[in-house]
């Protein structure tokens, strides 16, 4: 393949990614999947800053036995996804500790009852009824009853 | 002594205090707080300097562009010394058990990357900071550790990640149209490369990801509920700190990269939105902390369209509101920690806590903008900027700005009213701690002062604004051997 | 309808991605500053690898601001999680190839992980990747016995202190190099262990804080009960 083609394909790829992940962040109702698309879409985003330092026909910016290669490709793109990948992982592990702590305390992963058991829960605190429901008296600082969910 | 310092100190202290912590309670309780005073005192002895002369700091001696520079000028050093000392106002004093020693390692490691934020100077860098100061409100947000604090945060999580890839995205685009990421010769090279759609793009992509912080539409819908899961000293934090220190990033990369006129019509649209739909849905809140959430919405909007005004004059008026917002917001969000919860409760808070209560109409009058209160001035400030433009999409927002200060100032005094209402001696609940209570007071009294010396304090932030919007300034000052090639 | 709403938002930024990709040339970046940066880098900075030389020389700030961000998740990560359940301390030991294999590989994976940190400077590796082949070397004993007792007190002075360390390296940089993160302690001779000055002491503080820093959220996670408040 001739380099042209070869670029359009890592940069269809790297986008296809970023697409892919944003899709599952907007499309799913498992929390764990929603965790793994933001995976596919920090990986889209690295992937697209690694492309942006290659240089045709260049070597590695290394070093060795004292050879210094005629041309380098550009080394701050890499150390730049150094620090992104790490960054990503960092936040993708506290986020799997929160994820692990809602499914202790609510019992679901699914982001639909999770939704209606954050608003109960507020509502429940403010003292106000829950602003779709109506079988729910609105007595203030009487919140409405519980009838599901886990309890820790 | 070095601005630098003003970054390194917070994060060292972080890293130390579990270490200082387990060999004394006592000791690390107080350790934040400390570093946080000596952050200010640092930040207000370089104050006089930075008057003189900007000044640029090339970090690990690498001169810029070849290395990472600190940027300061007068603009930066008020946010910095502004995040130190509201940072150490807001202290979350939880006690001296492990988990609120984490708390307090996380406030600190907040301090130190907003300060990161406001000094820097380099694209990637500030991508750096804003993922650290993100990750430190994710830590916060969750910090009562209860389901509703979970979820809420997670959701925080999802969409600023979403929100810091597509920055990341942005800053890969910048990367490939012109080989640099220092912001000062990026603003040499921007007028020929980053103002096509490629540079728009970019331009729109980290929009969206700073945007998340800054409470921008439409990525703002973490907002409500993370400010009514989470504890009000951290939703002061976050609305009155960290949300202003997004806006700046924006800000000057308006000024020195993205000078499209598409820009500018971009964040006045979504300026107008956000200012629609926050205060629409503040107006309909039934409890006070989603309203102040709201309405906080609402005024990060009014601070983007002065801030999509080009100019020093729409520098000046942002940078009035985003200063007023900066006092007012946190000291209501303390107050309305005690008082917080649905409007029929507060009843009867001004038997219990009267002083409390004056301290809320005061705030709230200053924020819808009845004169002579600051707040008045900072929005006739965006009003005036907004009508010496040209076109009908300003004359559209002010109409807007001037609507919303209507609907605002309805479900605010209708808060009043609630607040005053009496009832049987038997219903009136607790008053207010004192802590509380002082730094509420301190921050009324900042506004009362505003008032009395409006003229130089007028003054002086016109001349940071001229400051900051001066761009061929800040490339002189970066490069001043003119690097690009 | 909200799905509809999405799917036509997802649509619209693919096809400007799709726009953005024909603008785009592969293969030809400006490298405006990586130009320079590959030319002097050898004799400024004297590391055999120029990508530490970038990672810990030219964007070393950038550097601490990752290693503060992995130890701000695992502290909010570790305020999450709280104290260890009641009955940790009782798990069962997993199956007998899982234990023989870690007691095995431990000390393996520990002398890998500390070679690629230091050799950071002149191979590719360095203190993030070694320092996550060190926390893989402490994820094998909690997965095989993990009922052992896992001492949080240590493991969180030592990152502590390694984070210090970082920190202060780049203190004495500012002292005795005139700013803050400036190389110290002479370049050597390029291409040896003992090269590029203060780089690779940054590089063992980086992979010692990281490594500590994930073994302890692993066994924070193995290991949890959250004290609700």
């Amino acid at each position: 393949m001739t380099p042209p083609d070869l670029g359009a394909i890592l940069f269809s790829g790297a986008f296809g990614l970023v697409v892919i992940g944003i899709l599952g962040i907007v499309m799913s109702t498992h929390l764990v999947r929603i965790v793994l698309s933001i995976v596919l879409l920090e990986t889209g985003a690295n992937l697209l800053l690694m492309l942006s330092g290659y240089r045709a026909g260049a070597a590695a910016p290394i070093i060795i036995d004292g050879v210094i290669p005629a041309a380098m490709v550009d080394p701050v793109p890499q150390a730049l996804v150094l620090t992104a990948i790490v960054i990503g992982v960092a936040v993708q592990a506290f986020m799997m500790t929160l994820v692990l702590r809602l499914r202790s305390v609510y019992g679901t992963l699914d982001i639909r009852e999770l939704r209606t058991c954050l608003e109960r829960d507020i509502a429940q605190e403010a003292g106000i009824g829950l602003p779709t429901s109506d079988n729910l008296p609105e007595t203030p600082g009487v919140g409405p009853v519980r009838t599901q969910g886990g309890d820790a | 002594m070095s601005p630098v310092l003003m970054f390194v100190l917070p994060l060292l202290a972080a890293f130390l205090l579990p270490v200082v912590a387990r060999g004394s309670p006592r000791a690390g309780r107080l350790f934040g707080p400390l570093v946080l005073s000596l952050n200010c005192v640092i930040g207000i002895l370089a104050w006089a300097t930075v008057s003189e002369q900007t000044q640029v700091i090339a970090l690990g001696g690498f001169a810029p562009p070849f290395g990472i520079a600190f940027y300061i000028d007068r603009l930066a050093l008020l946010f910095a010394i502004a995040v130190s000392l509201g940072v150490l106002l807001l202290w979350p004093d939880a006690g001296e058990d492990e988990a609120a020693q984490r708390e307090n390692t996380l406030t600190l490691v907040l301090a130190a990357s907003a300060t990161g934020l406001a000094l820097s100077g380099d694209l990637f860098n500030i991508y750096v900071f804003y993922e650290l100061t993100a990750v430190a409100t994710y830590g916060l947000a969750a910090g009562r550790r209860n389901g509703a604090a979970y979820a809420a945060a997670l959701r925080y999580v999802v969409i600023s990640s979403f929100g810091a890839a597509l920055m990341l995205i942005g800053i890969a685009l910048v990367y490939m149209a012109t080989g640099t990421l220092n912001l000062a010769q990026l603003a040499q090279l921007a007028p020929g490369m980053l103002d096509g759609p490629l540079g728009l793009a970019a331009f729109v992509f980290i929009l969206i990801g700073a945007g998340v912080k800054a409470e921008l539409f439409p990525v703002n819908t973490w907002v409500p509920e993370v400010y009514a899961a989470a504890s009000k000293r951290v939703a002061g934090l976050l609305a009155g700190i960290i949300s202003k220190l997004a806006l700046l990033i924006i800000v000057r990369l308006l000024v020195l990269v993205f000078q499209q006129a598409e820009a500018l019509q971009i964040l006045l649209l979504l300026g107008v939105l956000g200012v629609v739909t926050g205060e629409l849905a503040a107006w309909t809140a039934r409890d006070l902390t989603r309203m102040l959430a709201y309405s906080s919405i609402g005024q990060l909007g009014v601070m983007f369209i002065a801030f999509s005004i080009p100019g020093p004059a729409g520098l000046y008026a942002g940078l009035a509101v985003a200063l007023h917002h900066m006092v007012v917001k946190p000291a209501l969000f303390l107050l309305a920690e005690r008082q917080g919860g649905a409007l029929e409760r507060l009843a009867g808070s001004a038997q219990a806590s009267p002083v409390a209560c004056a301290l809320f109409v005061l705030l709230v009058l200053s924020l819808i903008g009845i004169p002579p209160l600051p707040g008045f001035w900072a929005k006739f400030l965006v009003v005036t900027a907004a009508l010496a433009q040209p076109g009908t999409d300003y004359l559209l927002a002010v109409v807007v700005i001037l609507l919303a200060a209507v609907v605002e100032a309805s479900y605010l005094f209708r808060v009043i009213v609630q607040l005053y209402r009496r009832v049987p001696a038997a219903r009136v609940g607790g008053g207010h701690d004192s802590a509380t209570l002082t730094i509420s007071a301190a921050l009324g009294l900042v506004l009362i002062a505003v008032v009395l010396w409006l003229a130089p304090i007028g003054d002086g932030l016109r001349g940071i604004a001229a400051q900051a919007a001066d761009r061929a300034g800040y490339i002189q000052a970066v490069l001043p051997d003119g690097a690009s090639s | 309808m909200r799905s509809y709403v999405s799917l036509l938002f997802v649509a619209g930024l693919a096809f400007l991605l799709f726009v953005i990709t024909g603008q785009l040339e592969f293969g030809a970046a400006p490298m405006r500053v990586g130009q320079a940066i590959n030319q002097t880098s050898p004799a400024e900075v004297g590391a055999a690898n120029i990508v530490t030389s970038v990672v810990l020389g030219y964007r070393a700030l950038d550097t601490l601001g990752e290693l503060a961000i992995l130890f701000t998740a695992a502290t909010a990560g570790g305020l999450m999680l709280g104290r260890p359940r009641a009955g940790a301390a009782h798990d069962p030991d997993a199956g007998f190839i899982l234990r023989t294999a870690s007691d095995l590989l431990f000390p393996l994976l520990l002398v890998v992980g500390l070679f690629i940190i230091v050799h950071g400077h002149l191979t590719p590796g360095g203190g993030f990747q070694g320092g996550v082949i060190l926390a893989a070397a402490f994820f094998l004993p909690l997965l095989a016995r993990p009922g052992t007792h896992f001492n949080h007190a240590v493991f969180s002075v030592f990152e502590g202190l390694a984070g210090a360390a970082f920190i202060v390296i780049g203190l004495l940089g500012l002292v005795y190099g005139g700013e803050f993160l400036a190389p110290l302690l002479g370049q050597g001779e390029m291409g040896s262990l003992l090269s590029a000055g203060t780089l690779p002491l940054l590089y063992i503080a980086v992979g010692l804080k990281v490594g500590t820093e994930l073994a302890g959220l692993m066994a924070h996670i193995a290991a949890y009960e959250a004290v609700d408040s």
